[in-house]
């Protein structure tokens, strides 16, 4: 942590991992996650993916509608060597249910439809509330990325993860291709 | 969009630096000193910024803590009015008061001096009847917990936020790093920023 003022963002390498890891994970867990605290919490690639080439700034790829992250353009875009830059992501802790895109090297939060129960009132009501929801989604973010880290610095990320996002494209790519 | 309403989107900052006990008449202070003003002459051309109340655009008197501090949050918004002429409708004026100046004047070619002063002349007159631009953006400020969110995710508006913020309180609103959530673990930031990209096209990492 820096207090001089600099912003250390991700190099974009590791936010495109963090991207790529969120989407796999969500399928292939079946949008189950279990927190640092034992908070089981769902995931979901919602309704957006952008992917960009490698070194690119601007996507260079963008898949909206129902599930983005299954469709052959996808895993066409991720085979041919692009990684996604943002997604979107339905989030659901208890009833509380998130809409959220993910930006970004910085991991910006973007368009939050957040899960607010006060929806008009007193400012000091609506505000307390929103922002309980603005932190929880913050936390479950941040909680992800960390989870994130753990697993792609450890030895089981080439041995294991890797070839399992690998099989899990052929099977998109099996299923697209109707085999 | 925005903080009370909306989805949100924007940037996240912490703020460096403590908040004094007894802050309130310090930052009502600082609040009125760094208010938006509208520049006094309707002729000025360029940009004016401050803060404003979240309410209402025109409401830059903070001296009623109860319309922007709601328990340990500051609820505040940037204004930020540009002026400008329409460049190519100042350029179309242009030419008619150099054509008539040169039928006036019995003139093939408008010297450089006065093709100078006639567009100033008409600058002045279209800014007095041109509207600013007017662009608010709201800051969510935890005082207690020591971080803010700002509305906008674009380079200029964050800038321009971490100035007046820093003018106005004398804190430095740093921008949240996701490194910043992995500092619990001694070393992981750092490896994990070493790592390589994960290639899935083949042999990869």
């Amino acid at each position: 942590m820096s207090d001089d003022g600099a912003t250390e963002l991700l190099p974009p390498h590791v936010s495109a991992d963090f991207y790529l890891w969120l989407w796999y994970t969500s399928e292939a867990r079946g949008g189950r996650f279990t927190l640092e605290d034992g908070t089981l919490v769902e995931v979901y690639l919602d309704d957006r993916l952008a992917l960009r080439d490698t070194g690119e700034e601007r996507p260079t790829t963008l898949l909206t509608g129902d599930s983005p992250g299954t469709t052959p353009e996808a895993r066409a875009a991720v085979l041919g060597g692009k990684v996604p830059k943002e997604l979107r992501l339905l989030v659901r802790r208890e009833d509380r249910e998130y809409h959220v895109t993910l930006r970004g090297e910085r991991v910006g939060l973007a368009g939050a439809k957040l899960a607010t129960q006060v929806k008009s009132g007193e400012v000091l009501e609506v505000l307390m509330d929103r922002m309980f929801v603005y932190e929880e989604l913050h936390w479950l973010v941040s909680c992800l990325l960390r989870q994130f880290a753990v697993e792609r610095v450890s030895e089981s990320w080439r041995a294991d993860a890797v070839p399992a996002m690998r099989a899990w494209l052929s099977t998109l790519d099996a299923e697209a291709s109707g085999g | 969009m925005g903080i009370l309403k909306g989805p949100l989107s924007g940037r996240r900052y912490r703020i460096v630096g403590e908040v004094p006990d007894n802050f309130t008449d310090d930052y009502i202070h600082a609040l009125n000193t760094n208010q938006h003003r509208e520049p006094q002459s309707p002729a000025h051309k360029g940009e004016s910024m401050g803060w404003c109340q979240v309410h209402n655009l025109l409401d830059v008197d903070f001296t009623d803590i109860n319309r922007w501090l709601y328990n340990q949050y500051a609820l505040i918004a940037l204004r930020v009015d540009k002026k400008a002429v329409p460049a190519r409708l100042l350029r179309a004026h242009l030419e008619k008061k150099m054509e008539a100046w040169c039928k006036e004047n019995n003139r093939p070619k408008v010297p450089a001096a006065v093709k100078e002063e006639l567009k100033e002349a008409l600058e002045f007159d279209m800014l007095q009847k041109t509207l600013p631009r007017v662009q608010t953006w709201e800051v969510c400020w935890n005082m207690q917990d020591g971080w803010a969110f700002f509305t906008n995710d674009g380079e200029l508006p964050n800038e321009r936020f971490q100035k007046l913020f820093l003018r106005t309180f004398g804190l430095r609103a740093v921008p949240w790093s996701p490194l910043d959530e992995l500092t619990g673990t001694e070393g992981l930031a750092e490896t994990l920023v070493s790592a390589g990209a994960t290639d899935l096209r083949g042999g990869g990492r």
